[in-house]
């Protein structure tokens, strides 16, 4: 960068100077200039000042705001809806799958915590969350009122001993337990072991053909219009037993639908 | 039965299902949150912005950089990222507003505090005569000496100020110089 000793630097060289935005070998070179030139250096005093002012002006004249707490709420629930949003799977073959549906979707339930050494599960007539949290096909209310309301396929044995052994009773007879899907495939449950439970055949009140009840019953209110689909689906992961009280205005099942 | 392993799902199924457990990079956006709302606040006041929706341009700033954090993009120079955004954004939202010699208006009274034309603590605020002058020489500057006079004032370099009004280093210490020497011209008379 020329420098000539005879003409004075512009302020924009000065200000560079005085905001730490020259190079050391620049930087030199103004020091030098300044040292031997009472202009220039008037001249940066001059601008410090207007700086030194200015600063001043710009502090005093914030202006009072809103608190934050408010938008920072907002941006934590953003940042939450966010954050699910982001850690499903983007891939375009994976959405192309989903369209197909092929997708497994896990269906939110509420008391699900992260995975911890497992404990084995009481089996009850209620799943345990953290291995049957429910899981259902990408599909739609049309799809699944166009199929037939059959039986539920039989589960294959593979799958049934993983089950078992997920539950902590691999031991266990098939007799004393009938692996269900907690989600049925009648309402777009998938056949995965995270939407299959163990069964016990001792529950005797709310049982297998208590839920069936249900079952239907939410079916028959998906196709009809007057249930959502993935609330009928979530209803029943997060506890059949409440929706059966909830869509049957019971607190215990009802005579036709319970197996003596 | 589903074609996609299910190990892919899974992870999605349980930060879905955790209550109440937030990622480090939350955290991280959160408190970046914290330390710059008010400065971006202020500066997008500057646009001529309401304030609802200078606010809810900042909260978009910071959605954007939570996915920037979580893209593992560059975390180099966060405060000019985020006044670049912030000023982007702000330029979108005024330009759909289409009332441009209004909002100007609103900005000068914004960034001055003399929202309300009456005298009020603001006006006391100003009491020095330099100061006045000050007012009058900023408000009677071109919109980018203003916004460069600013961030400059903010603490931003001249690379973070260039960043952010996309425009070259040397048109940075040209604009601040052109605007200094003015207001001290103006301070002077």
């Amino acid at each position: 960068m020329p420098m000539p000793w005879d003409t004075h630097l512009p302020d924009a060289q000065l200000l560079l100077a005085l905001d730490g935005e020259l190079s050391t070998r620049e930087t030199k070179k103004v020091q030098r200039h300044l040292a031997a030139c009472w202009k220039c250096r008037a001249r940066q005093q001059e601008l410090e000042r207007t700086i030194t002012d200015f600063a001043r002006f710009h502090q005093e004249n914030e202006i009072a705001l809103p608190s934050r707490d408010g938008p920072r709420a907002l941006l934590r629930a953003r940042l939450a809806q966010l954050s699910r949003a982001e850690v499903r799977p983007r891939h375009g073959w994976i959405w192309a799958a989903a369209l197909a549906g092929c997708v497994v979707l896990f269906v939110a339930i509420m008391n699900v915590r992260h995975p911890e050494p497992y404990r084995p599960a009481a089996v009850a007539a209620i799943p345990d969350s953290r291995i049957t949290p429910g899981a259902t096909l990408m599909t739609t209310r049309e799809s699944v009122c166009a199929q037939p309301n059959t039986n539920n396929r039989a589960v294959p044995v593979a799958l049934r001993r993983k089950v078992f052994a997920a539950y902590g009773i691999a031991g266990a007879s098939p007799r004393d337990y009938e692996v269900d899907y907690l989600i049925t495939p009648a309402l777009g449950g998938a056949d995965d072991i995270h939407n299959l439970w163990p069964q016990p055949y001792s529950a005797t009140v709310w049982n297998a053909e208590v839920k069936d009840a249900l079952e239907d019953r939410l079916r028959d209110m998906v196709c009809d219009g007057s249930l959502d689909l993935t609330e009928a689906q979530r209803e029943i992961a997060v506890n059949w037993i409440a929706a059966y009280k909830k869509y049957f205005h019971t607190d215990r099942p009802l005579t036709e639908h319970y197996r003596q | 039965m589903a074609d996609v392993p299910i190990s892919t799902i899974l992870p999605a199924y349980q930060a879905t299902a955790a209550p109440g457990a937030r990622s480090p990079v939350e955290e991280e956006v959160v408190a970046l949150f914290d330390q710059f709302r008010e400065r971006l606040l202020r500066y997008l006041l500057g646009f001529g912005l309401a304030a609802p929706d200078a606010e809810e341009v900042i909260q978009d700033v910071f959605l954007s950089l939570f996915l920037h954090l979580q893209q593992g993009k560059s975390r180099d120079n966060l405060r000019g990222w985020l006044f670049r955004v912030g000023h982007n954004l702000a330029l979108k939202r005024r330009q759909r507003d289409r009332a441009g010699s209004l909002t100007e208006l609103a900005a000068d009274q914004q960034t001055a505090g003399l929202v309300d034309p009456a005298p009020g603590p603001e006006d006391q605020v100003l009491a020095s005569h330099v100061q006045k002058r000050l007012l009058a020489a900023y408000r009677a500057l071109p919109e980018r000496d203003r916004r460069c006079l600013w961030l400059r004032a903010e603490g931003l370099n001249y690379r973070e100020i260039a960043g952010v009004l996309e425009i070259s280093l040397g048109a940075v210490a040209l604009s601040l110089a052109r605007s200094l020497a003015r207001m001290e011209r103006c301070a002077k008379r």
